[in-house]
């Protein structure tokens, strides 16, 4: 171990043995930290668990036709013709089709419907999708958990997985939704992803109760393969009309995610940035209380022979540690309090999406970095006030 | 060793100029100070408070510089030297002991001792075969692990003493070693510092305001208003 490494160890091991003496105001920086790095890590796990369950909603194999000149559901519409004119095209198209050469697809519209919910008795609004029969199997990862599928032209409806639990929709309850009541007949999974906010029923059925006769919003459809949505494009630009998009589904929800989980961070980032200037000088005021505490100490190993360096680490090092313990702590409060946390937002389709709060790595390293931040800037200043600690008049403050 | 006047100086200060700034105003120290201190002396230097002392020892012991004139330890001309060159001297040159000894309250006896070895190219093992002579020395010998609040007046500034000659530096500098003992713990710490200096040939400037101190000087000069006024020798 080189001199200077040792005069650093010397200086820190002392620095952090004389802690007890300034446990409360220490502590109060332990604090401030934590609180910081807790903040940040709420809202970054936040939008986390929202790009989350909407990402892991969309798949590449699966594409959606969107029209009317809009890239999301809510607003666009489709030619009730369109898988006429589809099925009728001939040649690749991109499209899956079955044994009988039709394609796979399903028609579909979503209706914002509000359910009371709770005790309360307040009104939720909520996504009720209709769908052809073909709706769920053309999904990717998909399941269901519980009851049966709705039956084409029957008001039944399944439940995603996350609604049922957050609503306590149970196999065989009766739900008015508009001026009809609906049978819940299922429980679907979607392995945590937006579509379990959603209430999947039968197309016409939803069409019918909700008075639109004729519409539709958009069609999915199960491609070949995710690079045939080219092709898929290519012949939808063909159709003259109404000008037709397609998309593909892992697309439409990353743009719906990328919108909500970008202002969440808008929030977060900002506010957590305030906090941590505030916490900078929290911590300013701790080392400098610290270097205060110490100065007749740093003042006789620098009279010793002790190098600026040495001073300056003494005190930096300490100032990151105590930084690094409220990293911890705030990591700690984040994942106790955030984790798995249930939230909900309103959605594209104006209604409700249920979401879990995920204190993921990334979001654990970006808070982390903030905390550490907080520490090396508020460390460093009195740092290197510590290195010019004038030494006569700091020996001479003893006695 | 005894002092011989015949000695070349080891310490050598010329037309020294010092002064403090307050306010606008330069408040002179010294005004033309010199001084020449053979190898192997132990000098007391005594005075009013305000006459000096302090600064005198200060600039011998590097952490100040005269406004101007020059001030040589050895071949080292302090005066020349920036700060950096000035603390690596001050680690391989000389031992300091203080009034209130400057112990570090969170270190034990040994640790502090410690302190100076850490700058020098030593293992562990041999800064703690060092660490546990000094102690013995000083008549600490068993007490390396005893922390400073847990220890008497004398009892620190031994330590205090222990690290000042841990590394064995060829100068020892003294700022009131005894202004905060009693009567018999002042006189075993002098008589430590007396051997040091008969024995071990350390060259020792202590500042005091104690005539009794004094008495363990070879030579015991007074400094009043920066310059010395007056100078006593000890009977050989």
């Amino acid at each position: 171990m080189s001199s200077n490494t040792k005069q650093a160890f010397a200086m820190i091991t002392a620095s952090l043995l004389s802690l007890p003496r300034r446990i409360s105001v220490s502590l109060s920086m332990v604090f401030s930290v934590a609180l910081v790095v807790c903040v940040l890590a709420g809202f970054l796990s936040m939008a986390k668990g929202f790009e989350t369950a909407l990402q892991s909603a969309g798949s590449q194999t699966v594409g959606v036709v969107l029209g009317g000149g809009t890239n999301q559901e809510t607003g666009s519409e489709v030619p009730s013709s369109i898988i006429r004119t589809l099925n009728a095209m001939t040649g690749d198209i991109g499209i899956v089709r079955d044994a009988t050469g039709m394609i796979r697809s399903s028609r579909e519209i979503v209706v914002a419907v509000d359910v009371k919910s709770g005790d309360a008795g307040t009104n939720r609004t909520l996504a009720l999708r209709g769908m052809e029969a073909a709706g769920p199997g053309i999904r990717d990862n998909i399941s269901l958990s519980a009851g049966r599928l709705f039956t084409p032209g029957s008001r039944e409806i399944v439940v995603g997985d996350r609604l049922a639990r957050e609503l306590g929709f149970n196999v065989g309850d009766t739900i008015r939704l508009g001026e009809s009541e609906w049978t819940v007949v299922g429980h679907f999974s979607a392995q945590g992803s937006a579509f379990e906010s959603e209430l999947w029923a039968d197309f016409d059925a939803t069409r019918a109760a909700f008075d639109r006769q004729g519409q539709v919003q958009s069609l999915r459809v199960r491609l070949t393969e995710p690079a045939a949505l080219s092709v898929l494009r290519a012949k939808l630009a063909t159709i003259t009309g109404i000008p037709l998009v397609g998309v593909s589904e892992a697309d439409l929800y990353a743009a719906q995610s990328d919108r909500t989980a970008n202002l969440i961070r808008l929030f977060g980032w900002p506010l957590a940035l305030l906090m941590a200037v505030g916490a900078t000088a929290g911590a300013l005021n701790t080392m400098m209380n610290s270097v205060s505490d110490r100065i007749v100490d740093i003042a006789t190993v620098r009279t010793l022979g002790f190098s600026r360096l040495s001073a300056f680490l003494g005190t930096w090092v300490e100032a990151m540690l105590i930084a690094a313990v409220g990293v911890l702590c705030g990591l700690a409060l984040a994942w106790l309090i955030f984790n798995g946390w249930q939230a909900s937002t309103i959605g594209a389709n104006n209604a409700t999406m249920a979401f879990q709060l995920t204190v993921t790595g990334g979001v654990m390293l970006n808070s982390a970095l903030l905390g550490l931040l907080v520490g090396a800037l508020g460390g460093a200043l009195p740092a290197i006030a510590a290195t010019r600690i004038p030494l006569i008049a700091a020996l001479q403050s003893r006695g | 060793m005894t002092y011989d006047s015949t000695q070349s100086p080891y310490i050598v200060l010329n037309a020294i100029r010092k002064g403090y700034r307050i306010g606008s105003e330069t408040v002179p120290i010294f005004s033309n100070l010199d001084l020449e201190i053979p190898r192997g002396d132990f000098v007391a230097i005594m005075g009013p408070s305000g006459s000096g002392k302090s600064t005198l020892l200060s600039m011998l012991a590097g952490i100040d510089r005269p406004d101007s004139g020059s001030l040589c330890i050895g071949t080292c001309l302090l005066h020349q030297m920036g700060e950096a060159a000035r603390t690596a001297w001050r680690a391989g040159n000389m031992g300091i002991v203080f009034q209130f000894y400057n112990l570090l309250p969170m270190l034990n006896a040994a640790e502090n001792v410690e302190l100076p070895l850490l700058l020098r190219p030593l293992s562990s093992k041999e800064r703690r075969v060092r660490v546990e002579k000094v102690l013995d020395l000083v008549g600490l010998a068993g007490r390396g692990n005893q922390h400073p609040k847990l220890m008497s007046g004398g009892q620190q500034q031994r330590v205090g003493i222990a690290r000042a000659i841990v590394t064995d530096p060829p100068l020892l500098l003294c700022d009131e070693p005894t202004g905060d003992l009693d009567r018999k713990s002042a006189e075993d710490i002098l008589g430590m510092l007396r051997v040091l200096n008969k024995e071990m040939g350390k060259t020792i400037v202590m500042v005091t305001h104690d005539p009794q101190a004094a008495q363990y000087a070879s030579r015991t000069l007074h400094l009043d208003k920066g310059i010395f006024t007056e100078e006593r020798r000890a009977a050989r």
